[in-house]
């Protein structure tokens, strides 16, 4: 492949990297994971790379491919995470107005979260990305209605985890 | 939903804390190989074509086939021998489409049922090829039996005893059980652990969208 397109593929994709990062912290424990993670799913974009023809953005482009990569390519070595790797794994910002009460429910909010399926986990880091019902169906390949009522058995599962 | 809300929040305040990767990183990145499931599935599936193919060219039936002295017999093999080059082919062509369908730009449902579409043209190679392993055991006993000079002393005295016929049979169908007992397991081990996963978000995507 020309040097230009891969001079176009990092560039962008150094641009763009926090969308992978973002799925490697809900998708694996600790940092060697992550980093494993990291590396297939830019191996798989590169891969991609040729057939994209810039009709949709960069970014959506590589939400879907990092997705898929993550659920579907990714041979994953742990399976469960455990509280330790969790909590290392975490990093929080303490700003000014820290608050409590509320950073303790974000805390357990994260391990509810990493409590879930891939799938629920997809649909969960779409929510958190402002992605609409439409975009969440396309990347998935499953109706509109279909992602919303999930989405909704979701937040009751979200629920019942946080208060058995 | 409050407490999502609240995810979000934080969410959206920590997503541009990573540790950033540099240009040259990514250079090196995406030089190195892949190891996803596709690659492994790739991997198998050619060995998998090598073995049995190969297979068949190893197992040596010339020499008894011309001690019986039975040219309706070679015939018969030589034929087989043809129909299963054009096995052989029409499968590569099929796993090599499907393969081809295999990307990462689709919806993650059709990536999945591409991934398992061409799993299975792999296995179903794999079950042609052991029903044939099973035929040709089946017909070379009874062929042995029949026609092979050697077998006269044998076959008389299977005639007379029926023990010795049921024995003979018994033993036929256990080496067949066996086999295919043996290939069940291996394949268990061996697409288990690479497909668990796969088999359970694809189940899991097909009962939101049913």
């Amino acid at each position: 492949m020309s040097e230009n397109l891969e001079q176009s593929f990092v560039a962008q994709l150094q641009a763009n990297q926090n969308i992978i990062h973002k799925i490697c912290r809900l998708y694996t424990a600790g940092e060697d994971a992550h980093k494993d993670l990291f590396q297939e799913i830019t191996i798989q974009l590169w891969k991609a790379y040729p057939k994209f023809r810039g009709d949709s953005k960069f970014s959506t482009w590589t939400y879907r491919v990092a997705l898929n990569t993550a659920i579907t390519l990714y041979r994953k070595t742990k399976r469960t995470i455990s509280t330790i790797e969790y909590e290392s794994h975490q990093h929080f910002v303490k700003d000014v107005d820290y608050n409590y009460e509320e950073e303790e429910q974000i805390k357990l909010m994260y391990k509810a979260v990493y409590q879930l399926n891939d799938i629920e986990k997809a649909l969960v880091f779409m929510y958190l990305e402002d992605k609409d019902y439409q975009e969440i169906a396309e990347t998935l390949g499953i109706s509109e209605v279909n992602a919303r009522v999930k989405m909704n058995r979701i937040k009751g599962k979200l629920k019942k985890i946080l208060n058995p | 939903m409050k407490e999502l809300d609240l995810l979000k929040k934080d969410w959206k305040k920590n997503s541009d804390s990573f540790e950033q990767i540099s240009e040259k990183e990514i250079y090196k990145m995406i030089h190195k190989k892949s190891s996803s499931i596709v690659k492994w599935i790739l991997i198998i599936s050619i060995l998998e074509v090598c073995f049995w193919t190969f297979s068949n060219l190893f197992i040596n039936t010339d020499d008894l086939l011309q001690k019986m002295n039975h040219p309706e017999i070679v015939l018969a093999m030589e034929i087989l021998t043809y129909f299963n080059y054009v096995v052989v082919l029409v499968f590569i062509v099929i796993f090599y489409k499907n393969y081809k369908t295999i990307s990462t730009t689709v919806a993650t449902k059709s990536l999945m049922g591409a991934i398992l579409r061409t799993r299975k043209t792999v296995q179903y190679y794999v079950w042609y090829n052991l029903g044939m392993l099973v035929l040709i055991t089946i017909l070379s006993y009874f062929i042995a039996f029949v026609y092979n000079p050697d077998m006269a002393f044998f076959r008389e005295q299977l005639a007379e005893s029926g023990k010795t016929m049921f024995f003979t049979v018994g033993i036929l169908f256990l080496i067949i059980l066996g086999i295919l007992g043996l290939f069940w397991c291996i394949y268990r081990l061996l697409y288990g652990t690479l497909l668990r996963r796969l088999y359970s978000n694809y189940k899991e995507l097909k009962k939101i969208d049913f």
